[in-house]
């Protein structure tokens, strides 16, 4: 899967635009960190990637067509983005972590079993969490990271993160990074933006800033 | 039993009953005086207005004029619905008042040509206040719903958002949130059906008694229009939500409501 966003700009009402003239290009095995002050755009700006918000000027491509042309829930399922608020929904921590696979355009995946969910759990150092958990009374840390393995287990081609490890300590930073580059080695496009730095093997990550004026790329 | 009409003569004694309330608004200093004239004199011109129109149209007894006057109501009603809701962001108007016409156009009909068996079935005697208690009732229902509907679009932003996020259609986003505002906008229609007649008389069962009807029959109308009323309440409820649901997205499945 390939996305282009191209010539973006998105300013809300009569405020100056967030950013302008921004192109970016999303593919499977890229791996792009977009760094940014509080408050540039970039949370707007992975919204106009899986099309939760259209730019004001500025297209979107996916696979090369006009993104209007592809059906976007099948779109949103196959690039899909993990806010930075990682909201719970009311029920069971497994509850949560199926949740995705009840709506249509999930329904081809099959429902991961609990052995597996489990499996996840311990790997995102969430051993002390149980499946029948209420996922509502879980650390901001730990819904986290639910929220981005409830993401994972779709496994979209594109995984788009707003501030994935913004609530995590050394230790189970670490373990996302590991997590998003395994994503990434295995063939998925992964977008990550933060303010406040991402460490993740320079080899393969692309590093864009995002400004007023468009994406400069730092490494 | 025959009704005692009432004379110019009676109707006007009851102004004492307006006077003794002016009286007790001078007593007190309330400063009511004013509202309480301005008031009886709407309530005389109001009614005298609506008593002609519907004398007319009675005598006229045309299928048109009848839909005609049971539409303008409609139309006050979603009026009402949108002053009430009062949102500038999305357009309420339109589709209330349409879903209302097509709903309560629906069930008026089944009362009057299936239940009560008038014939013709748009005979203006029983279908206009029919029809009127519908709209009326109703339009309660659907403004407590719609308020639901887009505060909780508003306060559940982030949830709705995130299931679209991961691939749900804005249906499968918003159904729980349909179900918690058609269900808010129905159940004061539920509750009037625990609560009639213990608590108060329905006006219309009182009306019927009145002019001269048997209780016992007062009371099978009622309960013809109480049941009339939960059914559109429900159908009127649930078509406005859908169709106002369908307004707050676009066709990408983008809430626009903020």
């Amino acid at each position: 899967m390939r996305i282009d966003l191209q010539g973006a700009s998105l300013r809300f009402g009569d405020h100056e635009p967030l950013f302008e003239g921004v192109d970016l290009t999303i593919e499977g095995g890229s791996f792009v960190v977009i760094e940014g002050a509080s408050g540039c755009g970039k949370s707007s700006l992975l919204r106009l990637l899986n099309r939760l918000q259209e730019p004001t000027v500025g297209r979107l491509l996916v696979d090369g067509s006009p993104a209007g042309a592809t059906d976007v829930t099948d779109l949103r399922r196959r690039a899909v983005l993990v806010p930075q608020t990682p909201v719970a929904v009311p029920g069971t921590v497994r509850d949560n972590l199926l949740w995705p696979f009840s709506f249509r355009a999930n329904r081809r995946h099959a429902r991961p079993t609990d052995d597996l969910l489990r499996h996840r759990l311990d790997a995102l150092l969430l051993q002390d969490v149980s499946l029948d958990d209420e996922a509502r009374t879980l650390s901001v840390g730990q819904r986290q990271r639910l929220a981005l393995l409830r993401a994972v287990l779709l496994e979209p081609d594109i995984l788009l993160c707003d501030e994935p490890t913004a609530s995590l300590d050394g230790v189970a930073r670490a373990v996302i990074e590991t997590l998003l580059e395994a994503r990434c080695a295995a063939g998925a496009g992964v977008v990550v933006v933060t303010h406040q730095g991402f460490t993740a093997p320079a080899t393969t990550v692309g590093r864009v800033r995002l400004q007023r004026h468009g994406l400069t790329v730092t490494a | 039993m025959s009704p005692v009409t009432i004379g110019p003569g009676q109707l006007l004694l009851c102004l004492l009953f307006v006077a003794i309330a002016g009286g007790a608004s001078l007593a007190l200093g309330l400063r009511l005086e004013r509202d309480l004239l301005w008031g009886t004199l709407r309530t005389f011109a109001q009614l005298f207005l609506v008593g002609y129109v519907l004398d007319f149209v009675f005598a006229i007894d045309k299928p048109l004029l009848v839909l005609l006057v049971f539409v303008f109501m409609v139309f006050w009603a979603a009026h009402a619905v949108r002053g009430r809701v009062g949102d500038s962001q999305v357009a309420v108007f339109a589709p209330t008042f349409l879903s209302m016409v097509i709903s309560y156009m629906a069930i008026t009909i089944l009362v009057t040509a299936v239940v009560v068996q008038v014939d013709p079935w748009w005979m203006p005697q029983y279908f206009i206040p029919l029809g009127g208690m519908i709209a009326g009732n109703s339009m309660n229902a659907i403004s407590i719903c719609l308020e639901r509907l887009l505060t909780g679009l508003r306060e559940r932003r982030e949830g709705i958002e995130l299931a679209l996020s991961l691939g749900a259609t804005f249906r499968e986003a918003t159904s729980d949130l349909l179900a918690d505002a058609v269900r808010a906008g129905m159940i004061p229609s539920i509750n009037a059906l625990m609560t009639v007649g213990l608590v108060s008389l329905p006006g219309m069962m009182t009306g019927q008694i009145l002019a001269g009807v048997a209780p016992v029959s007062a009371v099978k109308y009622q309960i013809v229009v109480m049941l009339m009323l939960v059914a559109s309440t429900a159908i009127g409820t649930v078509l406005v939500a859908w169709v106002v649901r369908r307004r707050c997205f676009t066709r990408a499945h983008q809430l626009i409501v903020h």
